[in-house]
């Protein structure tokens, strides 16, 4: 194999060998997609347009640009360019999802587990994606700091977080954090809380020991005490949060908890980034928007569960007429690879613009996680996050063909099928080998094979699954 | 009361086998490799008084000396094993070189739980990191024979249960006493990223913010502490907490700590951990340390590599799915592991990884021989790179005088499957072995026990009925103890009970033979365990036989009850 | 105010429907609904869709032309077909009309709520051997699920238990209607084997939007020796009905034989294994497809496999056998970490390669049955024509159900499940505009536009200081 098949196959197979090979990308791609209908996220659709990226970034996007010397040409024409989609909500390559042991669990951060070989993530780019927020589960009150992450597939863990994006942690209400659905053991003590009025009260308190932490640290530097306080991991976060410097990403269904969150929001000072799935914010979408809070929200989803049952899929609609940022997320590493139809859904239900309906999978996640000065829309000077559809991303007929980060190419579906084949020929020469032959006799009984892999993963604990 | 009885007899019983004192051994016209240097074709090695005394081409063998006809034969440095379990009482199951992700040991976990001592730390059992293998190191020789007939003189020993595992220490392979065993005590703290449900930390993500609240805590804790000494007065104390205490030697680079990561993300883990809190880290395992070798050089972090590679154990089925890519992929990989850390420039040394049979570690040395490792590299791999590693290369993993005289005489090639190690010192003491008759494939004794990779299916030996009731005697030293063993026997396994008066020991997983059987337990007597092996012949109702204990073999005969 | 806006939406009805009738419905709608929306029925009449663009499925399509709708089926279709005195007249420039949607594999109104009412479920049956267990006796037919999926085009649907080995019988019904009788256009479809095979999780295709896999895990092995035992158990009782039947109806001609004590499962199961009715058997891999086809072969059965991931593989024993597959994998990932990303949305295109009879189905348990179009659109996307798309949802589903010669379709004679949208009908952004089931327009509300009018307009009363 020569190198440039080597990179090609390691790239497609997620192989990846030592760093070292991949330093080509550090920094960024060139690319220019020719003659394509771009929806820019921001600034309309553009008939028969290009876009340059250079060292990963968008350099021009307009008609008739030429393309610099040895850099590559994607002959787009009769199809169509996107920015990369977002996704506000996903547990993809997450290798823990929920500390349930506790009703607070600030103090974990989603980051230190990260799977980068996780196939879900190269599935969610074939579908368009190219960054996403990485959340702890909803098993807490004031669950686990997040990660804001591209889909680097491929590439080391570390150059999966997105740089500058701020810090953000996951809140959740209702159902989930009350533990409706586990029983505790025999001889187990029920977990506080267990309604709705003992996790407003978990997060009260909560935020008033971190207060008095902060004012702990402000007493030592003051001199005023002589022994150096505790570092506190769980309540660091939380001081971060009153001081504005860490995103709240709100787990919730009813608008009433909602609401209430909203209220001790105020009470506190801060602001919550965004309410999520937040099914009935149609109800307090003045309330919401009031706070420049955000919504991220599922398209249509629901009945799937009681608190789900007033979900309508109006809600962004109305959230969006009432001046609400809105995305749509998936929460699923399956829906996660269709969340075009779910924007197009948009469009339909309500009659959200067409423009607007992408922004909601694109610009608007990029604002409510702090990102939309490096992404989510074609745009000169931002990140050359983009992807190339066969036909319109709100048809259903449409598919991607290439999705790029930073201008480079992490999916390319003609690739993947010629890849097929390579595999299959690697494949049958790994099995041969000593190690992975089957005991000529005895041996331990092999893996059940499983029909489904589960897809959505914020259901409490039952993301602890690997 | 009895215990202690039975285990001071034991104690004396040793004592008086211990090697003659003074007296020394040369082994002559032998192949030296001494690792240190260049290999002497044909020279001559003297021990004396547990030390290396001389070594040289031209070397004569002291009058005094017992002398070893070393022709035919190379020393070699004792080999060491950089990560084990060796004399602790219950083997615990090690994290296997199982798949992608084999390395957190959920088990261990578990096993924790189960173990919970009574403490007065602060801390769930898991996250004690005080704990410490010295406490639960049994003496003894004969526990060391299998892996010390290998050619093993020193090793690395901690549990594996928890996230912390606990302190280790390097041992040598043979002594009569826990403290005359150890080289190194403490040697390391151990890190898992395992596991342990039933409280806070519960999850994977716990583990983490747990280790980092905990490394914060002792490093409060140890400035508070110098506020406290400078000047006490007007100033609250800080708490003694045993647990924390143990992290600050860690936190000041005073000691390592090896984080158990085979995976690629694993390492990562360690060594975002390792370098957020500045620690002397060490990687365990290191199987897929090969991805990764830019940042092991950049953040100057050693590699204890496991030899116990992943292979397949499945069997095959029509009804099963294929293999995953990334498992087949994996297990390709592992072997070529060691070259590529060689090439890389990242130190690293051997380790067993939870192999069972000791003979494995070579086969499969040689695998990363075959993958690419040169044969010096893999020898310096179990000597000398271990001995650095440890910070022991000034008395280890070298022959050279004035070290330790720990030895490995090997006759033929160390990589090759008729490797046999007719003697080993350890301490300068002298253990021989007779090579057994070769059965078939020209196999080494070691092999026919061990099984292992190399082993193929022996056929259904003709085995005796060995079911059944006895009446038994066992002659420990200073008292006869009387018990009652239970059999039961299906094809060549046998299970069941023997009772006697220090307690009631389950049987399971024991095997019959021709004319007898063998099993290993665990016995547990008044609160502390011990490691039994039980071997005898049963012929005209009589059983005849040895039970191997941590302080030495003790005879046992017995009648079966009609 | 509420009213005046829910009657400002109802304009579009204006036309065609009883302003006081509508309105008056909608008065007595509240933020949280009662589901009093289910029992509007629509109305009955004679419409005359004009100018509009036919998808007749069935053959070509129409362009400029008319769909008669009359005494609940389809009168007349065509460019120039004359329209009867007193129809009511709906212009459909610009419009297409569509046969209305029909979904071959959810379980809608046997479960309201997936988790949190339990009350709500009834879609497995206690113990494994459920034959006699009916999908109709349990359907609710003011199930909110009903509107919602019809708003969207989707007609009719089979609802079929779930659970067990055989866990009972499902029914074909029209998604409009104040009780089951008025809904059941098949009250009894087929029966529902869940073909024993290994796998994890306790097997079956139980739990639809819920989350199994969460048994007890056993071994490969256990695995094997059960999923061996269950086919034989299956066998056995398929005997054992074939005999029962022959023993009863030996008694009905002749009385001076033994009496046979009724058995309600054997009783249940004798159409069936005599191959009168049709068998549903959730199958997905490739074996375990084979498995059903050897099965179906050798006792004689009518088959049909429901899931269907691998049936592309199995095309030879399919076809052999004359066993369709009713699709339910669009919205499912890979479940093999090597399968190739787009190997479900693929699944149509190879079967329709293969020769095989096939539907697209959601599977699901009923409130997003409404993605059926779009579930279809993306099989489009990947390798299917759109026209095979668009019958995969409309005709096949209703020849595999054994009423293709009266629905799914735009024909004369045809039940008049007819839907007018002003888009590609598998299009997310389309909208319907008319709907009609057995010839009755209804409306287009339900839980989720009363929802939508109460809050649309909602102003805070709130004072941020």
């Amino acid at each position: 194999m020569n190198m440039k098949r080597v990179i090609q196959y390691l790239t497609m197979a997620g192989l990846v060998f030592a760093g070292s090979l991949f330093a080509f990308a550090q920094k960024g791609g060139d690319v220019l997609i020719k003659g394509a209908t771009v929806m820019t996220a921001a600034r309309g659709t553009l008939e028969n347009a290009d876009v340059l990226v250079t060292n990963g970034k968008i350099a021009k996007v307009g008609k008739g640009i030429s393309a610099p010397a040895g850099v590559r040409v994607i002959d787009a024409a009769g199809k169509y360019v996107s920015p990369g989609i977002i996704d506000a909500h996903s547990h993809s390559m997450l290798d823990a999802i929920n500390e349930g042991s506790i009703a607070v669990s600030s103090m974990t951060n989603v980051g230190d587990v990260l799977d980068p070989r996780d196939i879900t993530i190269y599935r969610a780019l074939a579908g368009g994606v190219t960054t996403a927020l990485l959340l702890h589960g909803s098993a807490n009150p004031i669950g686990g700091q997040s990660t804001t992450v591209k889909f680097k597939w491929g590439h080391t863990v570390e150059e999966f977080p997105v740089a500058g994006a701020p810090p953000g942690i996951k809140f959740a209400l209702g159902e989930n954090v009350k533990r409706s659905n586990f029983t505790p053991q025999p001889g187990q003590t029920p977990r506080y809380p267990r309604t709705r009025m003992g996790t407003m009260e978990v997060i009260r308190d909560a935020f008033l020991r971190a207060r008095d932490y902060k004012r702990s640290w402000d007493d030592f530097k003051a001199r005023k005490t002589n022994v150096p306080p505790r570092r506190d991991l769980e309540l660091e976060p939380l001081v971060e949060i009153l001081e504005g410097k860490r995103l709240v990403h709100a787990h919730g269904y009813r608008s009433d908890e909602h609401y209430n969150l909203l209220l001790l929001a105020d009470e506190f000072g801060f602001r919550i980034a965004t309410l999520q799935h937040a099914l009935e914010a149609y109800k307090i979408a003045p309330e919401i928007a009031k706070r420049g809070t955000g919504a991220s929200i599922f398209a249509d989803s629901w009945s799937y569960k009681l608190e789900a049952y007033d979900s309508i899929p109006y809600n962004g609609y109305i959230l969006w007429k009432n001046g609400v940022v809105v995305s749509i997320n998936s929460d699923s590493d399956e829906r996660m690879r269709r969340l075009n139809l779910d924007a197009a859904k948009m469009q339909k239900y309500g009659g959200v613009p067409e423009e607007e309906a992408l922004k909601m999978i694109t610009l608007n996640p990029a604002k409510q996680l702090g990102i939309d000065k490096r992404t989510g829309s074609i745009e000169q000077g931002k990140d050359g996050d983009l992807v190339v559809w066969s036909g319109h991303p709100f048809s259903p007929y449409s598919r991607v063909e290439i999705t790029m980060i930073e201008g480079d190419v992490y999916f390319d579906s003609a690739k993947d099928v010629t890849m097929r084949a390579e595999l299959a020929k690697e494949r049958e020469a790994l099995e041969k080998l000593e190690m992975n032959r089957a005991p000529a006799a005895g041996g331990t009984p092999p893996r059940l094979p499983s029909e489904r892999r589960s897809a959505d993963r914020d259901e409490a604990d039952r993301g602890n699954n690997r | 009361m009895k215990l202690k009885l039975l285990v001071s007899a034991f104690a004396a019983m040793s004592l008086f086998s211990a090697a003659a004192i003074g007296q020394s051994v040369a082994i002559t016209n032998a192949r030296i490799v001494t690792v240190s240097g260049p290999t002497i074709e044909k020279g001559t090695v003297v021990i004396r008084d547990g030390l290396i005394q001389a070594v040289g081409a031209d070397v004569r063998p002291p009058a005094d000396a017992q002398v070893i006809d070393g022709n035919g034969l190379s020393v070699y440095p004792g080999f060491i094993d950089s990560l084990s379990t060796a004399g602790l009482p219950t083997r615990t199951p090690q994290p296997g070189g199982g798949g992608p992700g084999g390395g957190g040991g959920q088990q261990a976990a578990q096993q924790a739980a189960a173990q919970a001592q009574q403490s007065n730390s602060n801390y769930r059992a898991g996250i004690r990191p005080e704990v410490s293998v010295v406490d639960d190191l049994r003496a003894g020789d004969s526990q060391f024979d299998s892996i010390r007939n290998a050619g093993f003189t020193a090793a690395v020993t901690v549990g594996r249960t928890g996230i912390f595992n606990g302190r280790s220490a390097v041992i040598n392979l043979a002594g009569d006493s826990v403290s005359g065993m150890l080289l190194k005590e403490p040697y390391a703290q151990h890190i898992s990223f395992a596991t342990i449900p039933g409280g806070y930390p519960g999850s994977l993500l716990g583990t983490f913010s747990a280790l980092r609240q905990m490394f914060y805590d002792a490093q409060q804790l140890q400035e508070w502490r110098k506020g406290y000494a400078a000047n006490p007065k007007g100033m609250r104390r800080p708490p003694e907490d045993k647990s924390l205490e143990a992290l600050i030697p860690i936190l000041n680079r005073e000691m390592p700590v090896v984080f158990n990561a085979n995976t690629e993300k694993e390492i990562v883990r360690a060594l975002d951990l390792a370098k957020a809190f500045n620690l002397k880290a060490i990687i365990a395992g290191g199987q897929e340390s090969w991805k990764l070798t830019e940042r092991l050089k950049s953040q100057n972090i050693p590699v204890l590599l496991s030899l116990n590679f992943p292979k397949r154990t499945a069997s095959a089925s029509p009804d099963a799915d294929p293999e995953n890519l990334s498992t087949l992929r994996f297990r390709a990989e592992v072997p070529k592991t060691a070259a590529r850390l060689a090439q890389a420039g990242v130190k690293f040394a051997f380790q067993s990884g939870g192999l069972t049979a000791a003979n494995d570690f070579f086969t499969n040395a040689a695998k990363a021989v075959e993958g690419g490792l040169t044969k010096d590299v893999a020898v310096r791999a179990m000597t000398l790179s271990a001995a650095e590693i440890l910070d022991l290369n000034d008395r280890l993993g070298s022959i050279e005088a004035g070290k330790i005289a720990n030895l490995a005489v090997v006759k033929n090639d160390v990589f090759a499957s008729d490797r046999f190690v007719p003697y080993v010192f350890v301490d300068g003491k002298l253990f021989e072995q007779k090579e057994q008759p070769r059965q078939g494939g020209g196999r080494g004794p070691a092999a026919q026990r061990g099984g292992g990779n190399t082993s193929s299916a022996p056929a259904t030996p003709n085995v005796a009925n060995v079911a059944g009731t006895y009446n038994l005697s066992i002659d420990a030293p200073g008292q006869t103890l009387t018990g009652t063993l239970v059999l039961r026997q299906q094809g060549d396994t046998i299970s069941g009970t023997m009772t006697t008066q220090l307690g009631v020991v389950q049987i399971a997983g024991g095997k019959a033979t021709a004319g007898g059987f063998s099993f290993s337990a665990t016995a547990e007597v008044g609160g502390t365990t011990m490691d039994i092996t039980f071997r005898a012949t049963v012929s005209n109702n009589n059983l005849n036989g040895t039970i191997d204990t941590p302080q030495g073999p003790v005879p046992v005969t017995g009648t079966k009850v009609p | 105010m509420k009213a005046k806006v829910e009657c400002k939406k109802a304009k579009r009805f204006i036309d065609l429907c009883s302003f006081v009738f509508i309105c008056g419905a909608l008065f007595s709608v509240t933020a949280q609904s009662d589901g009093s929306q289910q029992n509007q029925t629509g109305r009955a009449g004679t419409f005359a869709i004009t100018n509009a663009r036919i998808f007749t499925v069935s053959g070509a399509v129409i362009e400029n032309g008319t769909v008669v709708i009359q005494e609940g089926r389809i009168a007349a279709v065509g460019a120039g077909v004359s329209i009867p005195g007193g129809a009511e007249r709906i212009d459909g420039k610009g419009l297409s009309i569509y046969p209305g949607m029909i979904d071959a594999g959810t379980n809608l109104g046997l479960a309201e709520i997936g988790q949190g009412a339990n009350a709500t479920l009834d879609t497995a049956e206690v113990g494994s051997m459920n034959a006699n267990a009916k999908a109709i006796k349990a359907v609710n037919p003011h199930t909110s699920h009903v509107n919602v999926t019809r708003v969207n085009g989707i007609t009719s649907v089979l609802s079929r238990p779930t659970g067990g080995i055989v866990s009972g019988q499902a029914t074909l019904i029209n998604l409009n209607g104040s009780t089951q009788a008025e809904m059941a256009v098949e009250p009894i479809a087929g029966l529902i084997v869940n073909f024993p095979r290994i796998t994890q999780g306790g097997g079956g295709f139980g739990g639809g939007g819920g989350f199994g896999g969460g048994g007890q895990q056993i071994d490969f092995n256990e695995a094997v020796k059960r999923r061996d035992t269950q086919i034989d158990e299956l066998k056995k009782l398929f005997r054992d009905a074939v005999n029962y039947g022959r023993a009863v109806e030996a008694y009905a001609k002749d009385k001076t034989l033994p009496a046979v004590p009724t058995n309600l499962g054997l009783e249940a199961l004798i159409p069936y294994v005599r191959g009168e009715k049709t068998i549903f058997f959730t199958a997905e891999r490739d074996r375990d497809i084979r498995a059903v086809a050897k099965f179906v072969g050798e006792m004689k059965i009518k088959g049909i496999i429901l899931g269907g991931q691998e049936a592309w593989k199995s095309a030879d024993e399919l076809k052999k056998n004359n066993i369709p597959v009713i699709y339910t994998h669009i919205y499912s990932l890979p479940v093999r970490e090597d399968d190739p990303y787009d190997s479900l949305f693929e699944a149509p295109a190879k079967m329709h390669q293969a020769g095989i009879k096939f539907a697209i189905s959601t599977g699901d348990q009923g409130a997003e049955v409404r993605d059926l179009p779009y579930q279809a659109g993306i099989a489009g996307a990947f390798g299917l024509s759109r026209e095979e798309a668009l019958k995969s949802v409309t005709l096949y589903p209703a020849q595999i159900l054994g009423v293709g010669d009266k629905m799914g379709s735009i024909e004369i004679g045809k039940m008049a499940n007819v839907v007018v949208t002003d888009g590609d009908l598998l299009d997310p952004r389309t909208n319907v505009k008319y709907l009609f089931i057995e010839g009755r327009l209804l409306p287009l509300t339900s839980r989720h536009t009363e929802l939508f009018d109460s809050f649309k307009e909602r102003k805070s009363s709130e004072i941020i200081p």
